[in-house]
C-alpha cells in the first residue's frame, strides 16, 4: 500500500462506512479494513488520516481504528508471523508521540492509549528513548502537552500497582525512576507555584489541578512495589505539598454539580490513597508526617458536605483514618475522649445519614438498593466507610465508643419521638449505628455471629423494632419498616426464639407493602429464618409451630409475586420454596392452586428468561410440589404431569436453552414415581432426546442421561419391544459421552442402565461392538477416571451376565484378552474404585470370576487366580489408591463421578443412589467365603493349595477372617 | 510404607499452586535482587576505610620544615621521586596527609598529577620500610574514593606489590597493604550491590576492559594473585587486635558477592580461618566473621554444603541469642540463608536446637529482627511434616500469628508467607492446628494490602486450607466469612490481575457458591443435522490388536 492520496481517499470512505448505521453498510468495510490492515504501510495510512483529515469524525474513527489495530497486531507472538513490518513499527514509535501531543484531546487520548499498548511490548528495550523523549516535553510549558505526557506515563506505569515483583519489572520501574522521577518531582513544585501565580485564573487552574491529580497517581503507580530511594530522600517534598493540597481550597474549582466529583475532590481523593499506601507499606519512613495526615484528613472530613460528588473523597478519607486507627503505635492519636467524641460526631454520625440520594433509590431502585445494602456491595459508600471506622475504633475503644453511641442513640430516637413524620430519617440512622456498633461478625447463613456485648439488642428490637413492625398500616414509613425488618434479619442468631416467633406473622403482614425493598427484605427475612437450625438438627421454627400462618403466608408470598416491580422477584421465590420445604405435607391442600400459579410463571418466563435465580427457584419450588404432594399420594402424579406437560412441550419446542436442564430434571422426578411402567405420553418424547443437538450442550447431559436412565428403569422393555428401532440411536449417544473425557463417566451411567434394564435378547447383537469401543477408548486415552468406571461397568456385566459370558465375550475379540484385562487392568487398578455401591459391583462380579469361570482353573489363566483374589481382598482391606497419574492433573475432570453431578443441579429433584445388586448380596466377603466353598467343594484339594502357594500371609489372614465369619472351612 | 510415602508426595503436588511449587517455596532473602529501596544494611561493611589523619605512628621522623607548610602538588611531585630518602619520605608523607583530610581530599587531582605510578613504585622500596608505608597509606586512601578512583590505584598495577608487602617483615606495614587490598576487593562489591542492574553491567564492561588478568572482577584477580594463604597466616594468637579486625573486614570482602560467588577453593581456604575467628571475643570480629559466613551461606547450596561441612554451624546457632544485637542480626542471616537450602540441609540447622531462640528473636524489640526471624520460620514451614511440625512442637505458630496480626508491613508479608507454606507442606493435622490457633482472621486481614504477591500467597494459603479440611471446608469457610474474609475476596475478583482475580474466582466458586447456584448451564448451540448419532464403532474399528 502506498503511501499516497488515492489510497488516503479510499480509507477514507471506508471508515466512513464503517461508522454506517446499516449492517449491510458497516460489515463489508468493516472486513475490507480488516483484509488489507497486514499490507505494509496500513498503520501510516492511518495516522496521516488521524492527522490530516479535514472531517473531526475520519480523525476520531481512524484513531480509534489505529488503536485498535494496535492492540491485536502489535505483540508478536512466538511462532506467527509479525503482523506489523519492521518498517511500520519503526515509523510509528518515531512519530506517535509527537503526534499524541499535538493532538486534540479526544484523539490524544486514543493515541496515548496505542503507545502504552506499544509501551507495554517494546519498552523499554525496544523503545529506549520513549520516556527521555516524553520527560524533555515537561520543559515545554505547555500544559496540554505535559498532560498528554502525564496521561501517557499513568498508562504506561498503572501496571506497576498490581503485577507481581520480579527482576524484570523491577529493572524497568528502576529505569523509569532513573529517568522519570526528578523530572516528575520538578513539574510538581513547578504545577503548584503555578497553581499559586494563577490561583484567580479559573482556566488555567483547571488544567494546573488536571496535572496535579495526574501526578499524583504517577506517584502512586511508583511508589506502589516499595518505597524508591529517590522518593525516600524526596519525601519532605512530597508530603508537605501533598499535605498543603489536601488543606487547600480555591472557591473558583468548586463546582455546581451535586454528583460528579470535579478537579479539587479527584485529586484529594488520590492524595489520601497516597498517604494510606505509605501507612500501610512504608509505616517507618513515613511516622513523621503521619498525624500531620490524620489531622488534616480529618478537618477534611468535618468540612466537606453531604453531596454526591463528595462521596469517593470521603470514603477514602474515612478508609483511611479507619486504618490507621487500628494500629496499635497510633492509638494515642485517638485515644482522647474529645477526639473521639469528635469523631463519632462530625465524621460518623453525620456520614450515616440517610440522604436523599439514598431515598431516591429506595424508591426508584430498588434494586440497586438491596444490593447495597443487604449484599454488600456498598464498599465505596459512605455509610459503608463510617462503619469500618467504628469497628476500627472499637477495637481499642470499644467501651467509649459504644458509651458515646448510646447518648446518640437516644438523642436521635428521642428527635424521632417528637415527630415521627419529619424526623424519621433520624431513627433510621440510629438503628443504623446500632447495627454497625453491634455486629462484629456476620454471614450469609447465620446473620450476625459475634456481636458487641455492650448493646442489647433484645431490648432495642422490643423497645424500638417490633413497634414498627407492628403498626398497622405496613406502608407508612417504608424506610423505617425495612430497617426493622432488616434488623430482625440480621440479629437472628441473637435473638430469642420468642421473638422471633413474634416477628413472623408481622414480616408475614409486611409482604404486602407497597414498597419494594419492604417486601423484598420481608420474603427475605422469612426464608433465612426458616433455614435456621433448631435442636437435633431440625428446624428451629416448626411446621407445628407455622401452621396458624400457613395460609396467610403462602397467600401473601404469590400476592407479592403480583406487585409491582416484583414479578421476578428471587428473593419471594427464594421464600416460596424455602416455606414450601418447611411446610412439606402441610401445604398438599393448597398444591391444586399453587401449581396452576407456578405453571403459568414458568409459561412467562418461559418466553424470555432473564433472572437466573428466579428460574432455578421456580423449578426449585414445582419439584417440591411433586415431591411432597407424590410422596402423601403417587397417583398424583399425573395431575402434576397434566399441568406441566403442555409448559414443558413447549419449552422444547421452543428450544428454551436455559430451561432445557431443569426441564430434564423436572421429568425425571416425574418419571421415577411412576411405578415401572412408563406412560405413552414420555414415550413419544423419547425419540426427540437422542438428537444430537441436545447432546452438545454439555449442560444437558447429565440431565439428560438421568432422564434417559429413568426411561430405561421404567421402560426398558417397552423400548426394546415398540422402540427397538432407537436402540442404536442410544448406543450411539453412549459412543458419542464415551468419546469425550469429560464425559465417559455419563457415557457408562447410561450402559450400567442399558445393561441393567434392557431385556438381554434386545441388546445381544450390539454386545460385542459395545466392548470394541471401550477397549479403543482404553488403548487410546486411558484415564483414571475412565478406567474406574470400566471397573464398575464389566464387573456389571459379569453380575448380570455370568463370568463365562464375560471371558468368552472378551476372548472372542481377541485371543488372550481376559487374560490381559485381569492382569493389566482389573488387578493393579481396582484398588482405585471409589464409592460404596461401586466397590460392591466389583466385589461379587471379581468373586464370581474366581468362583464360576472354568477358564480361570484350568487354562493359563489360572496364574492369574491368586493375583486377581489378592486384589479383591485388597479392595476390601486397604484404604482407596486415590493417586492420579501427574499428566492428569489438569485434564478437565468433574469432581467425583458417583451418581451425582455438579451443574445447575436441582436441590429437590435429587435422585436416589441406585444399588443394581441390592440386598441380594448382603456382605461381599460373605459371598467370597461361602462361593469359595462351594468352589472347593467341586475340585477337593485346589483352591487350598493356590491359596497356600502364592497368597501372601497378610491376606490370608484377612480371608480366613471371612471364611469364619461364614461359618464355612474350605476343603 | 514407601507406597504410602509416594501418595504423600503425590498429594502434595497436586496441591501446587500456579507460580508455586514444593522447589520454589525456600524463598532466598531478595528473590529479586534489583533494589528499589535506599540500601542501608551493611553499611558498616561498606564504608571504606581511609585511615584517620591523626595517626601518629611515625610523626616524629617528619621533617619539622615539612610540617605546617602550604605544600604545593608539583613539589610533592617532584620531592617525592628525590633521591634523597629524608626529602622523598617527606614528600610521600605529604601526599599521604592531603589524602587523609577529612572532607574532600584532593584524591582526582592527585592522580592527574601522576602521583599513582611513583607511589607504586616506593612500594617495591624494602629498604626503606617507612617510605613503603607511608606510600601504602596514601594508595589506600586513595583506593577508599570512588570506583574509578580505585580502578586508578587497580591499573597502576599497585595490587601485586601490595601483595608482596604481606610478606614484609613490618607489621605496619603488612598492615597497611591489608588495608588497601580490603579497599581494592570491597569496592568491586559495593557497585555490585547498590546499582541498579543495568548500570551494573556497564561499569561491569569497563570494569572488564580495565581489570588486569583473567579473572572477570577485581576480588578474583586479588585471589588469583594469591591473596588468601598469606592474609589467613596473619591469624595467629600474637596478632594485635585491631590487625586481627582488618583481616577479618578484608575476609569478608572476599566472601562478599555472590555473582558468581568465589571460586571453591577460596571458600575451603577461608572456612577454616572462619571456624577459629568465630570464639572471637572481640565483637567487630565476631561480627564480620558471622557476616563473612553470611555471604557464603547466600551462594547456593553447594557453598552452604561446605559451610556446613566446615562444621560451624553448631557455634553459630547460639550467637542467636548473643547479648549484641549486631551479631545477632549477622547470626539471623547467616543461618537463614541455610535453610532455604535442602531440607537435609535445613535439618542440620534444625539438630541445633534453634527453634529454642526464636521465641526471643520473635519478641525483640527490632522490627528488622522480628523480620528475619519469621522469614527463617517460613522456610522451615516450606520444608518437610517433621520440620513443620518442629516448628509446631517449639510453640512459634501462636507467636507467628501474632506477628501476622500486628508486625510490621514487612514482617506480616513474611507471616504470610510462612503460614500460607505450611499450608501446602503441612499434613491435615498441622494445617488444623492453625485454624485452631485463629490463624485465619489476620491472614485474610491481609488481603486488602496492597501488595499482589502477599494477596497471592494469602489466596493460595486460604485455598489450601480449605482444600485440607475437606468435609469441614464450610466450617472454614464460615470463619473466612465471618471475619470479612468473603467480602475481600469477593472484591479481589474484580482485580486486575489475572492470577489473583482466577483465584479469588475459584475460591469463590468452589467453597461459597453454596446453596444458591449461580452458574448458569453453558448452552453452546450447535447445528449438528437431525436424527440421532450413530452407533457405529465398526467405521473407525482399528485393525491392530489391543494391547494395553
Amino acid at each position: 500500500m502506498e503511501l499516497n492520496d488515492a489510497n488516503l481517499q479510499s480509507l477514507t470512505e471506508f471508515l466512513r462506512k464503517t461508522l454506517d448505521p446499516d449492517p449491510t453498510v458497516r460489515r463489508p468495510a468493516e472486513k475490507f479494513l480488516e483484509s488489507v490492515e497486514g499490507n505494509l504501510n496500513y498503520p501510516l495510512l492511518l495516522l496521516t488520516m488521524l492527522e490530516k483529515s479535514q472531517d473531526t469524525v475520519i480523525r476520531v474513527c481512524a484513531a480509534v481504528t489505529f488503536k485498535n489495530y494496535i492492540k491485536r497486531n502489535w505483540r508478536i507472538v512466538e511462532d506467527e508471523p509479525n503482523k506489523v513490518s519492521d518498517q511500520d513499527r519503526t515509523a510509528i514509535k518515531a512519530n506517535i508521540v509527537n503526534l499524541m501531543l499535538s493532538s486534540p484531546e479526544q484523539i490524544q487520548k486514543q493515541l496515548s492509549d496505542a503507545i502504552s499498548i506499544i509501551g507495554r511490548e517494546d519498552f523499554p528495550q525496544k523503545w529506549p528513548d520513549l520516556l527521555t523523549e516524553m520527560v524533555t516535553r515537561f520543559r515545554s510549558g505547555d500544559f496540554h502537552i505535559i498532560n498528554g505526557v502525564l496521561r501517557t506515563a499513568h498508562s504506561l506505569f498503572k501496571r506497576y500497582r498490581h503485577e507481581f515483583k520480579s527482576n524484570e519489572l523491577w529493572s524497568e520501574i528502576k529505569l523509569v525512576l532513573d529517568t522519570f522521577a526528578l523530572p516528575l518531582t520538578e513539574l510538581f513544585k513547578a504545577t503548584i507555584e503555578l497553581c499559586q501565580t494563577h490561583a484567580a485564573d479559573v482556566n488555567a487552574l483547571k488544567v494546573l489541578f488536571s496535572s496535579l491529580t495526574l501526578i499524583s497517581k504517577l506517584f502512586y503507580s511508583l511508589n506502589f512495589q516499595d518505597l524508591p530511594e529517590f522518593f525516600e530522600d524526596n519525601m519532605e517534598t512530597w508530603m508537605t505539598n501533598f499535605h498543603g493540597l489536601l488543606t487547600l481550597d480555591n472557591k473558583l474549582l468548586q463546582t455546581n454539580d451535586e454528583e460528579e466529583a470535579g478537579l479539587l475532590e479527584l485529586l484529594k481523593s488520590q492524595i489520601c490513597d497516597n498517604a494510606a499506601l505509605y501507612a500501610q507499606k512504608y509505616d517507618e519512613e513515613f511516622q513523621p508526617y503521619l498525624p500531620r495526615f490524620v489531622t488534616a484528613i480529618w478537618n477534611l472530613l468535618v468540612s466537606t458536605g453531604q453531596e454526591v460528588k463528595y462521596d469517593l473523597l470521603v470514603s477514602n478519607a474515612i478508609q483511611f483514618l479507619a486504618s490507621v486507627c487500628e494500629r496499635p503505635h497510633y492509638k494515642h492519636l485517638f485515644e482522647d475522649q474529645n477526639t473521639l467524641t469528635s469523631i463519632c460526631e462530625k465524621v460518623i454520625v453525620p456520614n450515616m445519614e440517610f440522604r436523599s440520594a439514598d431515598e431516591e433509590a429506595f424508591e426508584d431502585n430498588s434494586e440497586e438498593y438491596i444490593r447495597r445494602d443487604l449484599e454488600g456491595s456498598d464498599i465505596d459508600t459512605r455509610r459503608r466507610a463510617a462503619c469500618d471506622l467504628v469497628r476500627g475504633l472499637c477495637k481499642f475503644f470499644e467501651g467509649p465508643v459504644t458509651a458515646i453511641f448510646s447518648g446518640y442513640v437516644s438523642s436521635m430516637l428521642g428527635e424521632y419521638a417528637k415527630n415521627p413524620g419529619e424526623n424519621w430519617k433520624h431513627k433510621d440512622a440510629a438503628i443504623y449505628l446500632v447495627t454497625s456498633l453491634a455486629s462484629k461478625a456476620q454471614t450469609q447463613k447465620h446473620g450476625i455471629t459475634q456481636a458487641n456485648e455492650l448493646v442489647n439488642l433484645n431490648e432495642f428490637f422490643v423497645n424500638h423494632i417490633l413497634s414498627d413492625l407492628k403498626s398497622p398500616n405496613v406502608n407508612e414509613f417504608p424506610v423505617l419498616k425495612a430497617d426493622a425488618i432488616k434488623y430482625v434479619m440480621i440479629f437472628r442468631s441473637q435473638l430469642p426464639k420468642e421473638q422471633l416467633l413474634q416477628a413472623v406473622p408481622l414480616l408475614i403482614s409486611h409482604l404486602q407493602a407497597e414498597s419494594t425493598v419492604e417486601h423484598t427484605y420481608s420474603a427475605h427475612a422469612l426464608e433465612r429464618l426458616f433455614t435456621m437450625r433448631g435442636p437435633n438438627n431440625t428446624t428451629l421454627i416448626t411446621p407445628a409451630e407455622m401452621a396458624p400462618f400457613t395460609e396467610q403466608l403462602l397467600n401473601n408470598l404469590f400476592k407479592a409475586l403480583a406487585l409491582p416491580g416484583s414479578a421476578e422477584n428471587e428473593y419471594i421465590m427464594k421464600a416460596i420454596m424455602r416455606s414450601f420445604s418447611l411446610l412439606q405435607e402441610s401445604i398438599v391442600p393448597y398444591i391444586p392452586t399453587l401449581i396452576g400459579q407456578l405453571t403459568h410463571k414458568l409459561l412467562l418466563v418461559s418466553k424470555n428468561p432473564s433472572k437466573p435465580h428466579f428460574n432455578h427457584y421456580l423449578f426449585e419450588s414445582l419439584c417440591l410440589s411433586v415431591r411432597i404432594t407424590c410422596k402423601a399420594n403417587p397417583t398424583t402424579v399425573s395431575s402434576f404431569e397434566e399441568a406441566l406437560f403442555p409448559v414443558i412441550t413447549e419449552i422444547l419446542q421452543n428450544d428454551v436453552q436455559e430451561f432445557l436442564p431443569y426441564v430434564f430434571q423436572v421429568m425425571s422426578l416425574l418419571l421415577e414415581i411412576h411405578s415401572n411402567s412408563i406412560p405413552s405420553s414420555y414415550m413419544a418424547l423419547f425419540p426427540h432426546l437422542l438428537q444430537p443437538v441436545l447432546w452438545e450442550r454439555t449442560g444437558n447431559i447429565p440431565p439428560l442421561v438421568r432422564l434417559l436412565q429413568a426411561y430405561l428403569e421404567k421402560g426398558g422393555a417397552s423400548i426394546a419391544g415398540s422402540a427397538a428401532d432407537k436402540i442404536p440411536g442410544l448406543l450411539g449417544v453412549f459412543q458419542k459421552l464415551i468419546a469425550s473425557k469429560a464425559n465417559d463417566h455419563q457415557g457408562f451411567y447410561l450402559l450400567n442402565s442399558i445393561i441393567e434394564h434392557m431385556p438381554p435378547e434386545s441388546i445381544i447383537q450390539y454386545r460385542k461392538q459395545i466392548f470394541i469401543l471401550l477397549f479403543q477408548r482404553l488403548q487410546s486415552s486411558k484415564t483414571t477416571k475412565f478406567i474406574k468406571s470400566f471397573l464398575v461397568f464389566i464387573n456389571l456385566y459379569c453380575v448380570k451376565y455370568g463370568a463365562i459370558a464375560l471371558q468368552e465375550i472378551f476372548d472372542s475379540i481377541q485371543p488372550k484378552m481376559f487374560g490381559m484385562v485381569l492382569e493389566k487392568i482389573i488387578i493393579p487398578e481396582v484398588q482405585k474404585v471409589s464409592g460404596p455401591v461401586e466397590k460392591k459391583i466389583c466385589a461379587v462380579g471379581i468373586t464370581k470370576v474366581l468362583t464360576e469361570c472354568p477358564s480361570m482353573m484350568d487354562t493359563e489363566y489360572t496364574k492369574l487366580w491368586t493375583p486377581l483374589l489378592q486384589a479383591l481382598i485388597g479392595l476390601f482391606e486397604l484404604p482407596e489408591d486415590d493417586s492420579i497419574p501427574d499428566d492428569e492433573h489438569f485434564v478437565d475432570i468433574e469432581d467425583a463421578p458417583g451418581y451425582q453431578t455438579a451443574f445447575s443441579q436441582l436441590a429437590f429433584a435429587g435422585k436416589k443412589e441406585h444399588d443394581p445388586i441390592g440386598d441380594s448380596v448382603g456382605n461381599p466377603k460373605i459371598l467370597l467365603a461361602q462361593s469359595l466353598y462351594k468352589l472347593s467343594t467341586a475340585c477337593p484339594g485346589r483352591v487350598p493349595s493356590m491359596l497356600s502357594t502364592s497368597l501372601n500371609a497378610e491376606a490370608l489372614q484377612f480371608l480366613q477372617g471371612y471364611l469364619q465369619a461364614a461359618t464355612v472351612q474350605l476343603v | 510404607m514407601a507406597e504410602n510415602a509416594g501418595l504423600e508426595n503425590h498429594r502434595i503436588k497436586s496441591f501446587k499452586n500456579k507460580g508455586r511449587d514444593v522447589e520454589t517455596m525456600r524463598r532466598h532473602r531478595n528473590e529479586v535482587t534489583v533494589e528499589l529501596r535506599k540500601s542501608k544494611r551493611d553499611e558498616h561493611l561498606l564504608k571504606k576505610r581511609n585511615v584517620p589523619q591523626e595517626e601518629s605512628l611515625e610523626d616524629s621522623d617528619v621533617d619539622s620544615d615539612f610540617k605546617g607548610q602550604n605544600v604545593t602538588l608539583d613539589a610533592i611531585l617532584q620531592n617525592a621521586t628525590s633521591d634523597n630518602a629524608v626529602i622523598q619520605l617527606s614528600a610521600v608523607q605529604a601526599a599521604r596527609k592531603l589524602l587523609s583530610s577529612d572532607r574532600n581530599p584532593p584524591i582526582d587531582d592527585l592522580i592527574k598529577s601522576g602521583i599513582l605510578p611513583i607511589l607504586v613504585k616506593c612500594l617495591e622500596r624494602d629498604d626503606n620500610p617507612s617510605l613503603q608505608f607511608e606510600a601504602a597509606w596514601a594508595l589506600t586512601n586513595i583506593a577508599s574514593g570512588t570506583s574509578a578512583q580505585t580502578q586508578a590505584v587497580v591499573k597502576s598495577n599497585a595490587v601485586p606489590l601490595f601483595l608482596r608487602l604481606l610478606h614484609s617483615p613490618h607489621q605496619n606495614v603488612c598492615e597497611q597493604a591489608v588495608w588497601a587490598l580490603g579497599n581494592i576487593i570491597g569496592r568491586w562489591c559495593f557497585f555490585r550491590s547498590a546499582v541498579c542492574v543495568c548500570v551494573c553491567v556497564c561499569v561491569y564492561i569497563i570494569l572488564t576492559s580495565a581489570c588486569p588478568g583473567d579473572g572477570p572482577q577485581c576480588r578474583d584477580y586479588v585471589i588469583s594473585l594469591g591473596v588468601v594463604k598469606p592474609l589467613l597466616s596473619f591469624i595467629n594468637p600474637s596478632i594485635p587486635i585491631t590487625f586481627l579486625r582488618n583481616v577479618t573486614w578484608v575476609i569478608v570482602n572476599l566472601c562478599r558477592n555472590k555473582d558468581p560467588p568465589p571460586p571453591m577453593e577460596t571458600v575451603q581456604e577461608i572456612l577454616p580461618a572462619l571456624c577459629v575467628l568465630i570464639y572471637h571475643t572481640d565483637i567487630n570480629i565476631l561480627v564480620d566473621t558471622v557476616w563473612a559466613l553470611s555471604y557464603l551461606t547466600d551462594g547456593g547450596n553447594e557453598q552452604i554444603q561446605m559451610v556446613i561441612d566446615s562444621g560451624v554451624v553448631p557455634f553459630l546457632v547460639p550467637l542467636l541469642s548473643h547479648q549484641e544485637v549486631k551479631v545477632q542480626t549477622a547470626a539471623l542471616r547467616a543461618v537463614g540463608n541455610i535453610v532455604t537450602g535442602t531440607d537435609e540441609q535445613t535439618q542440620v540447622v534444625l539438630n541445633c536446637d534453634v527453634l529454642s531462640h526464636f521465641p526471643n528473636l520473635l519478641t525483640h524489640p527490632k522490627e528488622k529482627i522480628n523480620k528475619e526471624a519469621v522469614w527463617f520460620l517460613s522456610n522451615i514451614t516450606a520444608g518437610n511434616q517433621q520440620q513443620v511440625q518442629a516448628v509446631i512442637d517449639a510453640g512459634l505458630i501462636p507467636m507467628i500469628i501474632h506477628q501476622l496480626a500486628k508486625g510490621d508491613f514487612g514482617t506480616q508479608k513474611e507471616a504470610a508467607w510462612a503460614i500460607s507454606n505450611l499450608t501446602i507442606s503441612g499434613r491435615k493435622d498441622q494445617v488444623e492446628f492453625l485454624v485452631e490457633q485463629n490463624v485465619i482472621p489476620p491472614f485474610c486481614n491481609l488481603l486488602s494490602v496492597k501488595d499482589s504477591q502477599v494477596v497471592q500467597v494469602v489466596l493460595d494459603g486460604l485455598k489450601n486450607i480449605l482444600i485440607m479440611a475437606g468435609d469441614e471446608a464450610s466450617t472454614i469457610a464460615e470463619i473466612i466469612e465471618e471475619c470479612g474474609g468473603l467480602e475481600k475476596i469477593e472484591n479481589l475478583q474484580q482485580h486486575e490481575n489475572e492470577d489473583i482475580y482466577k483465584l479469588a474466582f475459584e475460591i469463590i466458586d468452589q467453597y461459597f457458591s453454596g446453596d444458591d447456584i449461580d452458574e448458569d448451564p453453558s448452552l453452546i448451540p450447535d447445528t449438528t443435522q437431525g436424527g440421532t448419532f450413530n452407533f457405529d464403532p465398526a467405521s473407525n474399528m482399528q485393525t491392530k490388536e489391543f494391547n494395553f
